[in-house]
This record gives C-alpha cells, structure tokens and sequence, in this order.
C-alpha cells in the first residue's frame, strides 16, 4: 500500500520522528496562542517557504494534499464578513491552515517504518499499565495486507453485480463484503494459528 | 513401527454444529508419502485441520510423532506445518520477509536469527531478490511458493497438502512438486485427484466422513473407476444435512 | 485469541475498503459515505471493546500515513483539519454501538443493531464532531449544530441499513456475532 510520505527525498526525511513530532506540536500550541493577525501570517508564510525549499514537485503534491481545507476556509470568511467581524475570520482561517499544513508536512517527511517505530514507543506506557496494545500493534501489519484484498474483492463483487444488473450496486456491496470480512478473518485466524498464534509477539 | 512415531488418529470424530463431518477414525500412518483420497465434501478439508492441531476435535486425538497437536500447539508447530488450498488463507503478512519470519519468531527465535533464516530459506530456494517483495504483487503460483517457504522455514517434520495444487497449471505444479520433494519432510497430502497421489507409498480412501478403503494397491484406480460411475449419476441434487 | 485479532484486523481493513466505495447519493440529493456505516457494523459486529479496537486501528493508520479515509485522504494533517472531532469521535461511537448491541434487552437482531447505531454512530459521534469543529472554528456549539444538520437524516438512514445489514449477517452467519447468543 502508498502511504502519503513524499517521494522527494528532503532533508527533514532523516530527522528523528518523534522530535518531528514534538515540534509539530508545539508549532500547533504556539498558533494558539498567538493572538496578532500579523504574527498568524508569517507562521503560515513560514510554512509555505518549508513547502517550497524541497522543489516543486513538493510543493504541488503538499498543496493537493490539503485542498480539503479550502472550503471551510471559504466558509468561514463568509460567515465572519456577514457578522461584520472579518479579522476574526481571517485569524482563525490562518491558523487552521497553518495547524494542517505542518501536520501534513511531518507525515509527508516521514516514512511508514519511522511511524510505525514511533506508535511503538508512544504506545509503551499504555503497554506498561496493562492494556492491550499489543494487540493493536500486531494487527497493523495485518491490516495493511488485507486492505488490498478485500478491495480486490470488492472490485470482483461489483463487476459480478454489473454483469447481471443494469443498475448500480451501491450500498448493496456492504453486505457481502462484511461477510468476506468475516470469513477471511477466519482463515486469517486459522493460519496464525497453524503457525504458533500470536502470544510471542504480544508478549514483547 | 515404534511408539509415538509416526501420525497416529485414534477414535478420532468431528461435528460442526448438528452436521457430523468425520465419524470414528482410527489411523496409523508412517511412510514418507502418504495419500488421502476423496471426493468434494468427503471431510478432507475438516481432517486436514484437525491433523494440523487447528481445531479441537469433538471426539477422539491426533498424535504426531507422539505430539497431540491440537493440545501442545508450542511442539505441534515444529513437528507439523500446514499448507491450505488458497495461499490467500494462509498469507499474513504485507512483505515477503515478514512472512517467513513470523512462524520463525514464534518458535521462539530472535528477530535477527529469523531473518538469517528467513534468508537462508529464500537462497534456498532460489529466491533471495524476493525478501523485499510485497505478497500482494505476487502471482498465483508464486503465493503458492511463498507459503511453501514460510512453512518449510520451520522445518517440520511432517507436511500437511490441504490440495494445494488444485487449479494450478502444470508448468506451476511440476515446480512446486519439485520444491516440495527437496523439503525434506514426510508429506501427507490431501486430494480428490488421484494423479496427484501416483507412486504414493499408502493411499487412504475418504468417503462420507469414514475411511472406506486402506492401502491397496489398485486403491487408486478402484477410486477412479467408483467416481466415473458416481458421475454419471445425479447426486449433486442431494442437499447437506 | 487469534480470532479477535483477525476480527479487529480485518474490520479495520473493511473499514479502509468502504473508503473506496463511491459515494451513495439518496434519493433527496443528501449523499452517504459507505466508510460511516464500517464504523457502525464494527461496532454492531464486534461488540464494545473489539469495536472500539478495531476502529483505533484504522485510526492510528491513517495517523501514521496511509490515506485511507474515504478520497484518499490520511496523515496527520486530517487530525489538525476542523472535521477531527468526527475522527476521535469514531472509536467512541464504534462502541457506544457495541455496548447496545450486548446489552439491550431487544428480541430483534436488527432493531437492537440500528439503535445501538443511531446512540453511537449519530448522538455521540455528532457530539464529538460538532464540539472539535466549534473548537477549530472559532465558532458556537449552536452554530456548528445548525451547519452539521443537514448531515443527519443520511446518518439516520446510515443507522438504518447497518440494522438491515446486521439482521442480514447474523443469518448468513450465525456463528458470526458473538452477542447475539443470549437474544
């Protein structure tokens, strides 16, 4: 499966995670608490020129990622101009664009494998006071094989439907598909099994 | 034939909710070979699980090389391996290499050690550009590889083939054969067809949940014949109970 | 053991395929994310606590940076976006719906499923959504309520076709649903 990481190599792609991570937060803490419209902006604008120094490759793949925001932007600036408020619009568009951008910016410069490590340490606390992340982490990588699968199937189910039906097969396909689900996680369990189960592996 | 060698099914039966799949099987089997015949719904599937300690019987054991696999499943996974019909039931892991390691971490071996051996096997069998690959992106018959080699990693001793030539075509089957005989592991395979078993040392007939023949020579002709004249009649008609 | 791994997996994986279903237009134009109704079957499916697990899942994939919430969209960006409430909010309503399901004295598998759906995946899911969008927005509880509105009736109509779907599945399927045991 692609995961969002950027193929441009840049240099933040080598930068520990966690310390990536860490300031991402801070960035966002600090974007709260900046009051003066003009300091927003030159967070925003900062962000923009991290965009831009690894080419335009870049630059064009970070912007499509966060085309999402562009309406509640759009929104918000109505909304604001109708109540005769604008500048209050115009400072919380900002910073929620800049929150987004620079939390797209860490995933965009940060691999699967870091992440992954990352969850590991994160999550070893919760592992210490007796919950079962352990489960969790184990299933990650079974998840990750099965996703393809089941939209492989899911494919196979439409086309079956569409060579017998005229019509589309809309929520139809749930059905079925939730039964694959089911039956698959049976084998998916019998072969774990027939391997030696999962206790090592969540014992760790 | 000595104590605890060898696969040994004792009274062994099995029900799935009110449906009685297998009935009061007793078995010693210890050849290099051994073969087990029969048709579609005969109860392959549900013995083939049970021999590889998967699912508890209702009534009765399975002891391999004196293990009962289905009770000691930290023995049972060194000294029995499973190989299913669709790869895909049997796939679990995204990459290649966290494949074959899995069986090997379970074992109780470390990460590195798992992919030393994980490599060993690859190079093995001719596939060390593999380790890298994603499962997802792999052919049929390579899925069928794959499983090959996760479950040979392990070495067993014993091999259990829950048909897993089934559809293959024969360049693909004849591949797979081969790695199968350099494995080293006595074989018990599963089938409904009977090329598949040619030159097996002992041949078990499988019929309706029972054992309805054992061994004999001609077992695999005799089989062939009763099928032919089964097809030519209408059972398909006939719903499960 | 295995099992409840495999289950967790493999709903967190139906989850992410429903994320690539095409959007389903109702009749009155309101349109429907196949991916919302794989919250709610978890939840009906699985129970609570598997429910929950396996929609955590499916989050801390997506957080980690594969796009599989429905457009491709994934990264940690998507939990700094002013839609984030819904996303915390999805584990909670997978088991808000569980805990129904396992505990309403309810005859009917289906009735028992779409209201446990409508608790979870509407009431406590909107609850969630609606206080992170006010928080992201700078704007009122009342103001993001009115502006999210028009998104329940196809939620409500969600709710409903996971209850047809369950009832569907603990008959195709009986050994399938733990709860449905004691019904």
């Amino acid at each position: 499966m692609i995961s969002l990481t950027s193929p441009v190599r840049t240099r933040a792609h080598g930068w520990p995670a966690g310390a990536k991570l860490l300031a991402l937060a801070c960035a966002t803490t600090a974007l709260f608490l900046l009051q003066p419209l003009w300091a927003q902006a030159m967070v925003l604008a900062l962000t923009l020129v991290l965009y831009a120094l690894p080419g335009r490759h870049f630059l064009g793949h970070g912007l499509r990622q966060i085309r999402v925001i562009w309406p509640f932007v759009a929104l918000l600036l109505v909304w604001h101009a109708f109540a005769g408020n604008w500048p209050e619009g115009i400072r919380t568009a900002l910073r929620m664009v800049a929150a987004l951008a620079l939390a797209n910016l860490v995933t965009m410069t940060t691999s699967l494998g870091d992440m992954t490590d990352l969850l590991h340490r994160l999550l070893a606390p919760l592992r210490r006071i007796g919950l079962p992340v352990g489960v969790i982490e184990s299933a990650i990588p079974l998840v990750i094989r099965f996703t393809p699968v089941l939209i492989g199937k899911g494919r196979m189910l439409l086309e079956a439907w569409r060579a017998r039906s005229p019509r589309r097969a809309n929520w139809h396909i749930v059905l079925p598909m939730a039964l694959l689900a089911l039956d698959d996680a049976d084998h998916l369990a019998e072969a774990l099994r027939a391997r030696g189960g999962l206790n090592p592996l969540t014992e760790e | 034939m000595q104590a605890g060698s060898g696969i040994q099914i004792q009274g062994l039966s099995h029900a799935i909710g009110p449906r009685r799949i297998l009935q009061g099987i007793t078995l010693r089997l210890d050849a290099p070979r051994i073969g087990i015949i029969g048709r579609n719904g005969s109860g392959k599937s549900t013995l083939a699980r049970l021999l590889a300690g998967l699912v508890a019987p209702s009534e009765g054991r399975v002891l391999i090389e004196g293990v009962d696999v289905c009770k000691d499943r930290r023995a049972a996974i060194a000294t029995v391996g499973i190989l299913f019909q669709n790869p895909e039931h049997q796939i679990i892991f995204p990459t290649v290499l966290e494949e074959i390691c899995f069986g090997l971490r379970q074992m109780g071996r470390s990460k590195l050690e798992a992919r030393d051996a994980a490599q060993a096997t690859l190079a093995r069998f001719g596939k060390s550009h593999w380790i890298d690959a994603t499962t997802e992106a792999l052919s049929q018959g390579q899925k069928h590889l794959l499983c090959m080699m996760a479950v040979t990693a392990m070495q067993p001793r014993w091999l259990i083939l829950d048909e897993p030539f089934a559809g293959l075509d024969i360049p693909t089957r004849m591949q797979l054969t081969r790695h199968l005989e350099s494995s080293g592991a006595n074989i018990l395979h599963i089938s409904h067809d009977p090329r598949d078993l040619a030159g097996y040392g002992h041949v078990c007939w499988l019929d309706q949940g029972q054992i309805r023949a054992e061994d004999g020579p001609d077992l695999l002709a005799e089989f062939e014949a009763a099928m032919i004249r089964e097809g030519a009649g209408d059972d398909l008609a006939d719903l499960a109970g | 053991m295995e099992r409840n791994v495999a289950q967790i997996a493999l709903f967190a994986a139906l989850i992410a395929a429903l994320g690539l279903v095409p959007k389903i237009t109702l009749a009155f134009g309101v349109p429907i994310t196949a991916q919302g109704m794989g919250i709610m079957l978890a939840g009906a499916m699985l129970g609570a606590k598997r429910g929950f697990l396996s929609v955590m899942l499916f989050l801390l994939l997506v957080a980690i940076g594969l796009p599989l919430l429905a457009g491709g969209r994934g990264g940690l960006a998507v939990f700094a976006g002013p839609t984030a409430g819904f996303l915390v909010g999805f584990p909670i309503a997978a088991f808000v719906t569980g805990w129904f399901v396992e505990h309403a004295r309810l005859r009917h598998v289906g009735l028992r499923a779409f209201i446990g759906a409508v608790l979870g995946g509407v009431v406590v899911l909107y609850a969630f959504g609606i206080v992170g969008m006010s928080l992201s927005l700078g704007k009122s509880i009342s103001e993001c309520t009115m502006l999210m509105a028009i998104f329940i009736p196809g939620d409500l109509l969600k709710a409903a076709i996971t209850g047809m779907l369950v009832a569907a599945i603990a008959k195709a399927r009986p050994r399938a649903l733990g709860w449905t045991a004691n019904a």
